[in-house]
């Protein structure tokens, strides 16, 4: 009786590692595979035999390894049937409106930060970086007048640092979105 | 030394098993039906060929997935239902390419073993 548990508990473990298959698939394999060890078994004539038993499932290797073949075609993206095109495009929408928003908000602040920094050049005054005065925010103005209790940070150096800063960002977007699209 | 020999034997036989399996499945299915333990063994009693149950049987889905090979249930008498495999039509036609490649290659390499150097002698007619 205990050898067959041996046979039971393979055929059980096997089958929680085949879960991914189609039900009808994963019994297919099972039922398979149990009436090879059946045969086997017979073939030898010993049927009870424990070792025999044990050299036979060896030979099939641990359920886990085994499940993993007979998954690893659905794991590598097998192409979906017929008639799923509605979730392809689901699924296209999705990438198009991350692509979208990301080349938004990548192109935005790169846009703002290099605005801010020839904005400064015209008018010195009208933007600025500062630090509140024993506080640890840093604001960013847009005003014609300095912020209240606090120490502007950078001075006209806000130029070159702002305007490198936004194009180095605005590279940074285009490079990802670049990459986006040749994997879509 | 002699276990030095078996070793080198053993990894040769592997290596080459992997990029011709296919084609040895194939081979032996051709005109015949068979179930998974009827081929391990008679794959078995070629001295090249031992391959496990763990190799077979996931290639064996491979195969019928690819259309090569179609299986079908069948029960004997009071006998415990066995899956037959059989060549489908594009199976055939595989094997029959890899046929022709295979001794392609069988002649390529022969005529290496044939010519040693030191002069390259290439081919009549080529």
């Amino acid at each position: 009786m205990q050898n067959h548990e041996l046979i039971h508990n393979y055929l059980k473990s096997l089958g929680k590692y085949l879960s991914r298959l189609d039900k009808t698939d994963a019994d297919d394999v099972i039922r398979e595979i149990e009436s090879h060890i059946h045969d086997a078994l017979e073939l030898q004539d010993q049927q009870d035999c424990a070792d025999e038993i044990a050299k036979i499932l060896a030979g099939f290797g641990q359920p886990r390894e085994l499940a993993a073949q007979y998954v690893e075609h659905i794991l590598q993206g097998t192409p979906p049937p017929t008639g799923f095109k509605a979730i392809q495009s689901v699924k296209k929408g999705a990438t198009m409106s991350l692509y979208i928003s990301m080349g938004l908000f990548g192109f935005g602040v790169a846009a703002i930060l290099v605005l801010a920094g020839f904005y400064k050049i015209f008018v010195p005054n009208g933007v600025g970086v500062w630090s509140v005065t024993q506080g640890n925010s840093i604001i960013i103005t847009f005003s014609e007048h300095t912020y209240p209790n606090s120490e502007e940070l950078f001075g006209l150096w806000l130029i070159p640092i702002a305007i490198g800063l936004g194009l180095a960002i605005g590279r940074l977007t285009w490079k990802v979105l670049a990459a986006l699209k040749k994997k879509y | 030394m002699m276990k030095k020999a078996d070793d080198i034997n053993d990894k040769w036989d592997v290596q080459l098993r992997k990029g011709s399996l296919e084609l040895v499945i194939l081979a032996a299915l051709k005109e015949r039906q068979l179930y998974g333990l009827e081929l391990l063994k008679f794959l078995h009693g070629l001295e090249t060929m031992a391959i496990t149950e763990g190799t077979l049987y996931p290639l064996m889905d491979r195969l019928k997935r690819d259309d090569l090979i179609s299986a079908s249930w069948v029960q004997e008498g009071e006998l415990r239902p066995r899956k037959y495999y059989q060549l489908t039509e594009k199976g055939e036609k595989k094997l029959s390419t890899l046929t022709s490649r295979w001794r392609k290659s069988v002649e390529d390499i022969e005529l290496l073993l044939n010519n040693p150097g030191p002069s390259l002698i290439l081919k009549k007619g080529s």
